[in-house]
């Protein structure tokens, strides 16, 4: 008889590593309920919540993705610095010189996305083609590009957009954030990229080894520019996120964002070597992140605690999966042995 | 009786609930020349790495020279005169040449200060011991997989050693390499020194052995004296089978003439020259020469891993140009690399995500989404079609045995459905038995009209499975054999090491 | 034979730049290439410079360390805090306390490298964290200002070892630091390449597989050299603090990776096992002048960050570009000779 119930209430998961993700994001969740009863599922709290970690969850995706190809990608920060830092200058020059607000949304919108496109290119030229290691080209690109922003802006913030571009930032829709549902969409274009498509696949492989994958007829340096593009357009997103909630930009915004992607990325199963990352697991990192977050500013704890925390976290999480490793493969070849061995006779 | 030097009794050791020994004997006489013979992951490794001190056994004991072993560390081991040379080589490639060489010494010697002046002459020396000149001050990254095997062995040598452990020592050098290296086991002998070779070249170990151990599974299947076995009786022990060795026979009025792939003037610089063959729908033809001798390069190339500096390769009659894998692939080239763990298979994947990476392409429904029913049940079709020995598909690629893994990489060119098949080196590292089916796939292939290229050092695989032959040396094709039955094993090989005259060919 | 190893090298190619680059500067500004400048350079560099030594020893061992300057600034931070509490007046105290915080600091990174096997890029990461956030939160955030600093370092930052006059009377010098620096680096150059330890670093760098079976105490070697730069990141802490008289718990913090910049440009690889101190110097030396000479051609320091991005993206192109091609044009076989 199939099992009509949802694969999440089944409590199946592809990934054997989920399942004990989700026991820990559970846990974390009815702590935080159980200190602080009726202002942590309130709706007031939750849309809060909804809208504060999308900006951050974009970097997280591209950060993903850049770790399962077997890279890592530290110049998503400073390409959502400089792609916010060109739109800001559109939202206030354009209206201001008497562009109509609205044109200048849409083109401030559209000069982010071509803005990264060249962080995009650069990263994955330099490492496709010249063969740098990802985390130099992008330690490169970040300073550059960080380092571009920093002068068009000489240092200061640009601030003042137009009253309907906050919209995006700041309104719902029938209750929902808008943020939230763009980080959904983004989300599901992420999930189907990596789960469904030849890209995706190639993705996964080349990260477990490139020159497997090479002698297997994957295009290499095709894969790897198109993962770096997307970084960036994943990070453009984030930019356009971060500005409308904001109502300002300025370079150097959101530097701890980095760490906590990468942090988050790891947290949510991927292998830091490449080769395995899923959108559930990464949904789950950032969720329980998220309510920790929120659960300390509600708690008033200070925000080097907040630091001291995550860093622990970030070495707890690899300490467990360590072990976990360890008992993952021990149950496996187990099992493998016994089937092997009843064959064998 | 000759003393014994090592005995090593019931040893077990447990991996993660893996079995990786189950009470294995080995006892080796000073001065013997023993050889372990098994497949990838029959234990061999870890039997070699508890001798060698890196693993503790579980259970049993290790004597050297009447002194148990308490397994604590390498040192313990290297002290007691075990020196191992592994399959990787274990070598420095930032370090340089005398740095390696001298490096366990400088260890052994339990020293805190580096003298430098000691250790290049302790390399000068090892090296002359060997009758090779290299430069003692260059990377050893910056040289060929040939000159790192002698250093290796080098290594070895300084530490007056008494029981050295060679663990497929032989798979990257040349067959005069081989014998100089056979010469210096022979001395080592005469000083009381011991060999274990660890091998799956069975004419190099039917040569130089004179005990052979075998594993299977991490059990000892039986200990015998060299002059006791062959080829067939081995099979038997090993399978509990009767296999037979029959030559492939080429059927040609079966099938088209038009050549699958015709290879004409193929030359590189540096690499190799004057490239001309043929392969025709149900050959098999088999490419035969020393280690540098062009082999790999030649058909990788043709593979478009790299690019040929001229000359043209043609499919079916019609040239064309190959740029990358992807062209080959394309044309209905299909390429088994030399290197199954670096270059065949994604080891941590899942068997199934093996097999379909090279046609991933076929399961796109229209919206260019993976229709993955469809992959799964490609997935269990292949694995059903070669029999590989797997619960599910979903298990990683190193859960499987090394035939089986073998299989694995086969069912995904076999999934193109390519039209020329190039093996490079089919059977390294596999069992007997599976060799033996492994074979049999290959000429299955062949009788149904697909052209095989099949890439040995050893003899005997060629003849039995190649209805032509090949031999390369130093980058050129010195002799063809149109038909492989004109040629013996012994004879094959002394052309391959030319130490044979021979005119020009047709 | 030899000369033409020199110039593969890439330290000589930076060398090149650095000439290069001053020549540039000097034409603009004649003002850079005096002792008075030069000197001045030394003084303010020195601590980077120590910095850069310890991560270099740990991109030598095959890891990437980015929480070097947060163990500096905390083992400076938590050491002058506790020295004025104490009220203990002497610089030995200082660089003693700072020493032993930084190799504690360091060990615990050891401790997650080693035995757990983590990566140390994630280790590294971290740590920084954990250890920035701890002291924020129990040691606070105030600055301490020149004020309250003790009278030894004050003065500890005035000791010169030589001293020259300007044409105005006033003295300038070539600082005590510059002399720490290059005591560490001849230690550490010892220690390198006439030690066993030493060795031991390049080895696991370069093939840590190997090195276990040769018998390396491996673990050993990862908490001498954890240890080791988080030694030199204390000193650095006080050094910085001498310098600049002035000690913010936030301060250094964030100049890892253009350090990382600075010594990988020098020529050490970031997979491990490659690399020389004189290298990693003329790394820093380069980022150095390219930083303070921005200034002096007229930009301002928004540029910084800008070139260094510039730099460093050439500098990698070109090393691995150069490795590409020496991989390709190595031949396999002879067709001609033998």
């Amino acid at each position: 008889m199939k099992n009509k119930l949802p694969r999440l209430l089944q409590f199946k998961f592809k990934e054997p590593k989920n399942k004990f993700l989700f026991i820990i994001m559970m846990g974390t969740i009815l702590i935080m309920f159980a200190l602080l009863p009726e202002v942590f599922l309130s709706s007031t709290n939750l849309k809060s919540m909804a809208s504060q970690f999308p900006e951050f969850g974009f970097l997280a995706l591209a950060m993903m993705l850049a770790m399962i190809t077997g890279g890592i990608d530290l110049s998503v920060v400073a390409t959502a610095n400089f792609t916010g830092v060109i739109a800001a200058l559109i939202l206030t020059k354009g209206p201001a010189a008497g562009m109509n607000p609205m044109l200048s949304i849409v083109l401030a919108i559209a000069a982010t996305i071509v803005a990264a496109l060249p962080v995009g290119l650069i990263n994955g030229f330099l490492i496709a083609y010249i063969g740098v290691p990802p985390i130099l080209a992008t330690l490169g690109t970040q300073g550059l590009f960080l380092g571009i922003a920093t002068v068009i802006t000489k240092g200061l913030s640009v601030a003042n957009f137009p009253k309907s571009f906050l919209y995006i930032g700041n309104g719902s829709i029938f209750g929902i954030p808008i943020v939230f549902i763009l980080f959904i969409i983004g989300t599901i274009f992420v999930w189907l990229l990596l789960g469904k498509t030849e890209q995706g696949f190639n993705m996964y492989m080349l990260g477990t080894n490139p020159i497997v994958s090479r002698y297997s007829g994957v295009d290499n340096a095709k894969i790897i520019m198109q993962t770096y593009i997307t970084t960036a357009l994943l990070a453009a997103v984030s930019s356009i996120i971060m500005i409308s909630r904001a109502n300002s930009m300025r370079p150097g915004y959101g530097s701890s964002y980095l760490l906590q992607a990468i942090l988050v990325v790891v947290l949510g199963g991927a292998d830091p070597d490449g080769g395995f990352g899923n959108i559930p697991g990464l949904l789950m990192a950032i969720v329980m992140l998220q309510v920790t977050q929120s659960g300390f500013n509600i708690l008033a704890f200070s925000p080097f605690v907040r630091k001291f925390i995550w860093g622990f976290a970030l070495l707890l999480v690899m300490t467990i999966n360590y072990i976990a490793q360890q008992y993952g493969n021990y149950k496996r070849v187990k099992k493998m042995r016994q089937s092997t061995a009843s064959e064998a006779t | 009786m000759a003393d014994v030097f090592l005995e090593a009794k019931n040893i077990s050791k447990t991996f993660v609930g893996v079995k990786a020994l189950d009470n294995v004997d080995l006892t080796i006489s000073k001065g013997e020349i023993h050889c372990l013979i098994g497949e990838n992951g029959s234990g061999k490794s870890t039997l070699i790495k508890v001798i060698g001190g890196i693993h503790k056994a579980d259970s049993g004991t290790i004597s050297i020279e009447g002194n148990l072993l308490s397994g604590k560390d390498a040192i313990e081991s290297i002290r007691s005169g075990v020196q191992i040379i592994y399959q990787d080589l274990s070598l420095f490639p930032n370090l340089t040449v005398a740095e390696n060489i001298s490096i366990n010494d400088m260890l052994e010697s339990n020293q805190q200060v580096v003298n430098w002046k000691k250790m290049r002459e302790t390399a000068k020396r090892a090296l002359s011991e060997i009758g090779e000149d290299i430069d003692i001050d260059e990377r050893v990254e910056n040289l060929s997989v040939a000159k790192k095997q002698i250093i290796a062995i080098s290594r070895a040598l300084t530490q007056n050693a008494k029981l050295i452990i060679m663990d497929e020592a032989t798979s990257a050098i040349t067959s005069e390499e081989v014998k100089h290296l056979f010469s210096i086991i022979l001395k080592l002998k005469e000083r009381g020194i011991a060999t274990l070779f660890v091998s799956h070249k069975l004419g190099e170990v039917f040569e130089i052995a004179e005990n052979i151990s075998i594993l299977r599974d991490g059990k000892l299947l039986g200990v015998y004296p060299s002059h006791e076995l062959n080829e067939e009786r081995l099979a038997y022990i090993m399978t509990g089978l009767n296999l037979k060795f029959e030559p492939y026979t080429y059927e040609s009025d079966k099938f088209s003439q038009t050549p699958l792939l015709e290879v004409k003037n193929l030359a590189k610089g540096g690499q190799y020259k004057d490239i001309n063959f043929q392969v025709r729908p149900g050959e098999i033809v088999g490419i035969i020469g020393l280690i540098g001798s062009g082999r790999t390069e030649v058909v990788e190339s043709i593979f478009g891993i790299d690019q040929p500096d001229s000359g043209s390769i043609s499919v079916e009659g019609t040239e064309v140009s190959i740029k990358n894998p992807r062209d080959a692939m394309r044309h209905g080239i299909a390429f088994l690399p030399e290197d199954r763990l670096t270059q065949g298979l994604f080891d941590v994947q899942s068997i199934g995500n093996n097999i379909v990476i090279t046609v991933i392409r076929n399961f796109l429904k229209r919206s260019k989404l993976l229709d993955l029913p469809k992959k799964r049940t490609c997935e269990h079709e292949w694995v059903e079609k070669l029999s590989i020995k797997t619960p599910t598909p979903n298990n990683p690629a190193n859960s499987l045995s090394g035939g089986n893994q073998q299989r694995v990489v086969i069912a995904k060119w076999l999934a193109t459905d390519p039209k020329v098949f190039i093996l490079d080196g089919p059977t390294i590292g596999i069992d007997i038995g599976s060799k033996h089916t492994i074979h049999e796939i290959i000429r299955d292939l062949a009788r149904q009209g697909m052209g095989i290229v099949i890439i040995s050092d050893e003899a005997q695989e060629i003849l039995d499975n190649c209805n032509r032959v090949i031999v390369m040396s130093k980058g050129t094709i010195i002799k063809e054999f149109a038909d492989s039955r004109d040629v013996d094993a012994d004879h094959l090989l002394d052309i391959v090491a030319r130490r044979v005259e021979i005119g020009v060919d047709a | 034979m030899n000369l033409k190893r020199i110039f593969k090298r890439s330290e000589t190619f930076v060398l090149l730049i650095i000439i290069a680059f001053s020549v540039f500067v000097t034409i603009k500004n004649p003002a850079f290439l005096t002792l008075d400048n030069l000197f001045d350079l030394l003084r303010s560099s020195s601590g980077t410079a120590i910095l850069g030594i310890g991560i270099f020893l740990v991109l030598i061992s095959g890891g990437v360390d980015v929480s070097s300057t947060t163990i500096a600034i905390v083992t400076q931070y938590v050491s002058i805090t506790l020295m004025i509490r104490s009220g203990i007046d002497s610089m030995w105290f200082l660089f003693g306390l700072s020493a032993f915080i930084g190799i504690v600091l360091g060990a615990i990174n050891a401790f997650f490298v080693s035995l757990l096997k983590v990566p140390t890029l994630i280790v590294t990461l971290g740590t920084s964290s954990l250890y920035h956030g701890i002291m924020l939160e129990f040691f606070g955030t105030r600055s301490v200002n020149i004020g309250s600093l003790p009278e030894s370092v004050k003065s500890f930052g005035k000791i010169n070892i030589l001293t020259l006059t300007r044409a105005d009377g006033s003295t300038y010098g070539l600082s005590i630091f510059f002399v720490i620096l290059i005591a560490l680096l001849i230690i550490t150059y010892v220690i390198l390449k006439y030690t066993v330890i030493g060795r031991s670093v390049y080895a696991i760098g370069g093939n840590l597989e190997a090195a276990k079976r040769a018998g390396f105490n491996t673990r050993k070697t990862h908490f001498f050299v954890y240890t080791y730069a988080g030694l030199l990141a204390g000193i650095m802490g006080v050094i910085h603090l001498s310098l600049i008289r002035y000690s913010n718990p936030n301060y250094i913090v964030g100049t890892e990776l253009g350090v990382i910049a600075a010594v990988v440009l020098g020529g050490a690889r970031i997979s491990g096992g490659t690399g020389t101190l004189t290298g990693t110097m003329l790394g820093i030396i380069l980022i150095t002048i390219l930083e303070k000479n921005l200034i002096m051609m007229g930009l301002s320091t928004y540029w910084q960050q800008l070139f260094i991005g510039v730099v460093l993206i050439l500098g990698v192109s070109i090393t691995y570009l150069q490795a590409k091609f020496q991989q390709s044009g190595k031949t396999i076989i002879a067709t001609e000779e033998e």
